[in-house]
């Protein structure tokens, strides 16, 4: 590991100006990838620009929907109740990065920008729509997170310009999301697969009160047969893959296949089914593609359930319920 | 029981408290002054001629002190087997061969001389798997063996053979034969330290060397042998052990970047440290060699064992460590859990171009284990008995002789099988088949020492000073187990002191009696045998100092107080209760006299009748020292592998309640209970701890853990892709103490460092077996494996069905 020279800019200004001046210069944020690049020697910048000490990356704004500034840690985003409760898939995948100091360093903004396909954000931002928000030369745009991810450690930023945050729209009343990391022990783990779910669902003609039914029902196979038998539509749905292709995917056709669908135990198989044929994995030493295929058929169908739960459960005070 | 004022009491660890607050030396920390940090490169291939090695421009670096290759150090070899060199400058047989060694005065520094050496290779063919490697014509790993004469195969010229009884005749009379084949992967023992080292000569060529090795007088000699062979012959050797953190047997052996640590001290004459990253430690260290396992075993129409017949081949790797001795260690479950009267055991190390392996924790007896309860459950099954109900049928007792010649004397094992039984619920929880399910498994293992070298001794000595304070050179050493605190409550209970008191020294050659290493699970047992018989003289020296200063100390403060206070009257003693050391005791500090405990006067703090006899200004004053040389009476193995080499064992049940995700694949443990048989326990949290560990590392062993060594090359060098649990993989277990106090352990205590890892793995196969119906026989037993098994049954039921 050869010496940098660090510099801490207080403005995004000044950062992107050191960045056009400085020869040899990477950005770096809570640092949990790039010294790890830096170590192994994929990486041997002359300056290293922190973003730490920017202030205006260090928001989260609850108001009509989720802007995040990139500069938030993991903890910061876990510690928050409101993600829990209505971004739920995001706090899952915040609570569960790395460890407790890996997470109390790396930020949402690293994570993004890094790009990697086992990113853990990824899929949720992918399932909520969120938009990314880029300073550049020219001023500030925006960039749907699906556009702004190109493949592996590869993303749509010019050189210099940073991701200021990310947007996340509002949600419905009758929504529930849900991201789970299939691992093989419980902490310092990328996933071998990660699926991320959002439905929301079409209470139109169902009485107001309708969820109070359903929070009755501890067994899920008995909550989706009711849901089924009441003609409960899914009006909206995304689901998102990680570590099944070359960046984080939407599962598109499986996604169809919902819409507009009364939920039932055996579309949900269906749509596990379709993702499946949607994913792409590789086979490598952390997973093996046949195996990795299997869990985005199960775990496809378990997010889904786990959303729809979560849904039923929102203003509750278990929410979101964890399994 | 007897009543004990420290032993087995939860005594809160004494050493400890520095490693919370961070104060404790580990060799991260440890500095000597002018010291120089060295780094090592290592091959690029896992066989090859090396061409050239080009220093230049490495040596031009500024900063750097050293550069050094098979050149520049004499060309001698290392290992038991003799068959490496420190530095390979002809022929590199393994990826982590080590080709050149920098000296630099930084880490960054001599990193980056590394990337400046110029080596060029031209590789060879190279051989991974160990049972082509034995084929005939296969290339050979070794052209000459380490006498220069011609190697004929990749097999290693040691034989571990056992034969007992008529294997043959036993098989054809068995009612019941079952046969399995079973596998284990290589494992990285994951200490929490990173391996290192500081090497620091005097200008004489005399070296202090901070080594992290369980084994310092081992050590010594390895490295006095090497100095004899590179002009160094009678320099003087100090091995100091810094704090370690973890052993797990990679300090056992005196690893190569040990010598070249010595050499590079030797060429820049100023301390060297040499401090592995955690990928080094990964890609460099020897670790649990893989092993192959063919098993067979009968059994009477009633179910009594009889015979066992096994076979195993190692993975050597490229070179010889003690990895290769472990087949003694597997004869043990082989020959001698439950009680089979026919035997036959063989094994062979295979020269492979693989890493080299060591030993790990149980040494050898872990993967032997999971072969012979794996099998003893599917002979259970084959002749319908309960797989709890055959093992207490065929379970060890006291008195009987092993066909290996172990002696039995101590054996609660019926009752680790029964508490395993009652505590995970077997009766209502066994043969379900509904994706949950229970399982058990037993072991032996040595707890009285281990008969591996001639001398299995150790030294013991202890001082009192007159503030009554007790330093204990022991010639031990403590890789973080708590050794410190259970000597210091043997001594404590044993001389009548407090644990407090006690100060205990491990770990260097110059201060402490010879001692054979801290391994086998040998330390609480060898060290407190030899604690207790220094303890005894140590007590008698001070109650004879007593019986001689106490009288005068009593008097002289009469005199005093009749000075201060002309009324005082002096009491009428009876100085016969104190006029021999048998009549008077010490507890607390406290010497009192036998037949008047409670008499006041008589109860006098060791510290000052220490004090009195040292200051008698007249040529005779007395200091109390003791020191005992303690070898157990037990036998190497002989030439056919038999021979009681410990005191005594220790036997053990854990048992575990799993559920099967058919989904996925995973493995849940609901819950593993590990009960153990300890002699007696001297700490019981300290135990328990032990247990804990070792569970984890034998759950990690059973469903995570695997180096990945593709074509000689680690693959997973780090701790995310290498799955060891993590602290956040709360597996519920449950250690339970079983106590029967051995005649001939401290206090009753047996050992218990390596047992809880050895039955964890087969127990959790048999339990998903019980939950599934599918025998998993290759460690790990991932979800990927669970479920293509699964898939396969269900197909294979597809097909009988229709």
């Amino acid at each position: 590991m050869k010496g940098y020279d660090y510099y801490k800019p207080d403005t995004i200004e000044e950062a992107m100006k050191m960045m056009s001046t400085l020869d040899g210069a990477e950005y770096i944020a809570g640092g949990t990838d790039v010294m790890v690049l830096i170590k192994k020697k994929a990486l041997s910048p002359q300056n290293l620009i922190s973003l730490r000490n920017i202030s205006e990356l260090s928001y989260i704004d609850t108001d009509n929907g989720l802007r995040i500034g990139s500069g938030v840690t993991h903890s910061r985003i876990s510690e928050s109740d409101f993600i829990k409760r209505h971004y739920s898939a995001l706090f899952d995948a915040v609570s569960n990065i790395g460890s407790v100091q890996v997470r109390n360093v790396g930020t949402v903004g690293g994570n993004i920008c890094n790009a990697a396909p086992s990113a853990d954000t990824l899929c949720p931002f992918l399932v909520f729509d969120a938009v990314v928000l880029i300073a550049g030369q020219k001023g500030e745009y925006q960039l749907a997170i699906d556009d702004f991810l190109l493949g592996p450690n590869r993303v749509a930023l010019a050189k210099g310009e940073i991701v200021k945050g990310i947007n996340l729209p509002a949600l419905g009343a009758n929504s529930g999301s849900a991201y789970i990391k299939h691992t093989r022990r419980k902490a310092m783990e990328l996933p071998i697969v990660g699926i991320a779910a959002r439905i929301d669902i079409d209470a139109k003609g169902h009485p107001n009160d309708w969820k109070e039914a359903f929070r009755r029902i501890d067994d899920i196979s008995d909550m989706l047969r009711l849901l089924e038998k009441e003609r409960f539509v899914c009006n909206d749905a995304r689901i998102a893959m990680g570590v099944v292709a070359p960046r984080p995917i939407r599962a598109k056709k499986a996604e169809s296949a919902l819409q507009g669908k009364v939920i039932s135990e055996g579309l949900l198989d269906e749509i596990g089914r379709i993702a499946a044929s949607e994913s792409q994995p590789r086979d490598t030493l952390r997973g093996e593609a046949w195996y990795r295929r299997e869990m985005v058929h199960v775990l496809t169908k378990r997010a889904v359930l786990m959303a729809l739960e979560r849904m039923i459960h929102a203003d509750s005070s278990n929410n979101p319920k964890t399994s | 029981m007897e009543d004990f004022l420290y032993v087995g009491k939860d005594v809160p660890r004494t050493a400890e408290i520095n490693k919370v607050t961070g104060r404790a030396v580990y060799i991260d920390e440890l500095k000597r002054p002018g010291m120089l940090y060295g780094k090592i490169l290592y091959s690029r291939y896992a066989h090859a001629r090396i061409k050239s090695i080009n220093t230049e421009k490495a040596k031009k670096l500024p900063g750097v002190k050293a550069v050094i290759t098979g050149y520049d150090i004499p060309d001698v070899r290392v290992g038991f087997m003799e068959d490496q060199t420190v530095l390979k400058r002809d022929v590199v047989r393994q990826y982590r061969d080590e080709v050149a060694a920098v000296a630099a005065t930084s880490r960054e520094i001599a990193e980056e001389a590394l990337d400046l050496i110029e080596v060029e290779y031209e590789e060879l063919p190279a051989i991974f798997d160990p049972v082509e490697a034995m084929k005939p014509g296969a290339p050979l790993i070794h052209e000459l063996d380490g006498h220069g004469r011609p190697v004929k195969s990749n097999v290693l010229p040691l034989r571990w053979t056992l034969n007992v009884g008529d294997v043959e005749k036993a098989r054809r009379e068995s009612a019941y034969v079952v046969k399995d084949s079973l596998t284990t992967p290589w494992i990285n023992q994951c200490c929490l330290g990173t391996s290192g080292c500081v090497a620091e000569f005097d200008s004489v060529n005399n070296l202090t060397f901070y080594s992290q090795t369980n084994v310092i007088f081992g050590a010594k000699q390895r490295i006095s042998r090497y100095f004899a062979k590179i002009g160094l012959k009678d320099k003087k050797i100090r091995v100091i052990n810094p704090i370690v953190a973890g052993s797990f047997g990679t300090k056992l052996d005196t690893d190569i970047y040990e010598f070249i640590c010595i050499q590079l001290a030797l060429k820049t004459r100023r301390p060297v440290k040499i401090q592995f990253t955690r990928e080094e430690e990964f890609r460099t260290l020897p670790p649990r060699q893989t092993t192959r396992f063919e098993i067979e075993q009968g059994c009477d129409k009633n179910g009594m064992l009889t015979f066992r017949k096994a076979e195993a081949i190692l993975d050597n790797g490229a070179y010889t460590s003690w990895g290769a001795t472990t087949p003694s260690v597997m004869m043990m479950p082989i020959s001698s859990l439950y009680r089979v009267p026919n035997v036959y055991f063989n094994a062979v190390c295979v020269y492979t171009n693989n890493i080299y392996s060591q030993a790990m924790r149980g040494y050898g007896n872990p993967q032997a284990s999971f072969a012979v309860e794996v099998s003893m459950d599917h002979l259970a099954e084959e002749a319908g008995i309960d797989a709890a109900e055959f093992r207490m049928k065929n379970r060890n007792r006291p008195g009987e002789v092993t066909p290996m010649g172990l002696k039995i004397t101590t054996c609660p094992l019926d009752r680790c099988i029964t508490t395993v039984k009652e505590k995970i619920g077997w009766d209502q929880k066994r043969g379900k088949k509904n994706g949950r399910g229970v399982g058990m498994a037993s072991l032996i293992h040595v707890a009285g020492g281990a008969r591996v070298y001639l001398s299995d001794g150790t030294g013991i000595r202890i001082k009192v000073d007159e503030n009554g304070h007790v330093d204990v050179l022991s010639g031990s050493t403590d890789q973080g187990q708590g050794s410190q605190t259970v000597l210091a409550q043997i001594i404590a209970e044993t001389i009548g002191f407090r644990p407090e008191d006690i100060n205990i020294i491990f770990g260097d050659t110059a201060l402490g009696l010879w001692d054979a290493g801290t391994h086998a699970s040998r330390h609480t047992f060898i060290a407190g045998n030899a604690a207790i018989r220094a303890g005894e003289k140590v007590k008698r020296q001070i109650l004879e100092l007593a019986v001689e200063y106490v009288p005068k100390l009593l008097k002289s403060d009469f005199r005093k107080q009749k000075k201060k206070d002309p009324d005082f009257h002096e009491p009428e003693l009876d100085f016969t209760l104190i006029d021999n050391p048998e009549k008077l005791d010490i507890k607390d500090r406290m010497i009192f006299a036998k037949k008047a405990p409670e008499n006041p006067n008589f109860r006098i703090d060791v510290a000052r009748v220490l004090n009195r006899a040292l200051n008698v200004g007249n040529g005779e004053s007395k200091t109390v020292m003791a020191e005992v040389f303690w070898d157990p009476p037990t036998q190497m193995l002989n030439s056919e592998m038999k021979g009681n080499w410990s005191c005594t064992y220790a036997f053990g049940t854990t048992g575990a309640e799993v559920e099967v995700d058919t989904e996925t694949g995973e493995v849940k443990i609901l819950k593993l209970v590990a009960a153990h048989d300890v002699g007696r326990a001297m700490n019981p949290t300290l135990v328990k701890g032990q247990i804990y560990g070792a569970a984890y590392i034998g759950v990690g062993f059973a469903l995570t853990e695997k180096l990945q060594v593709v074509e000689g090359r680690v693959m997973n060098p780090n701790l995310r892709d290498y799955k060891v649990l993590t602290a956040l993989d709360d597996i519920p277990v449950e250690a339970v103490i079983v106590e029967d106090p051995d005649p001939m352990g401290p206090y009753g205590a047996k050992g218990i460092g390596e047992p809880g890892l050895v039955p964890t793995a087969p127990a959790i196969a048999n339990a998903i077996y019980d939950a599934i119906g599918i025998r998993f026989t290759d460690l790990p037993i991932t979800p990927e494996k669970v479920l293509a098994a699964i898939r396969a049954k269900k197909q294979e039921n597809q097909q009988r069905d229709a």
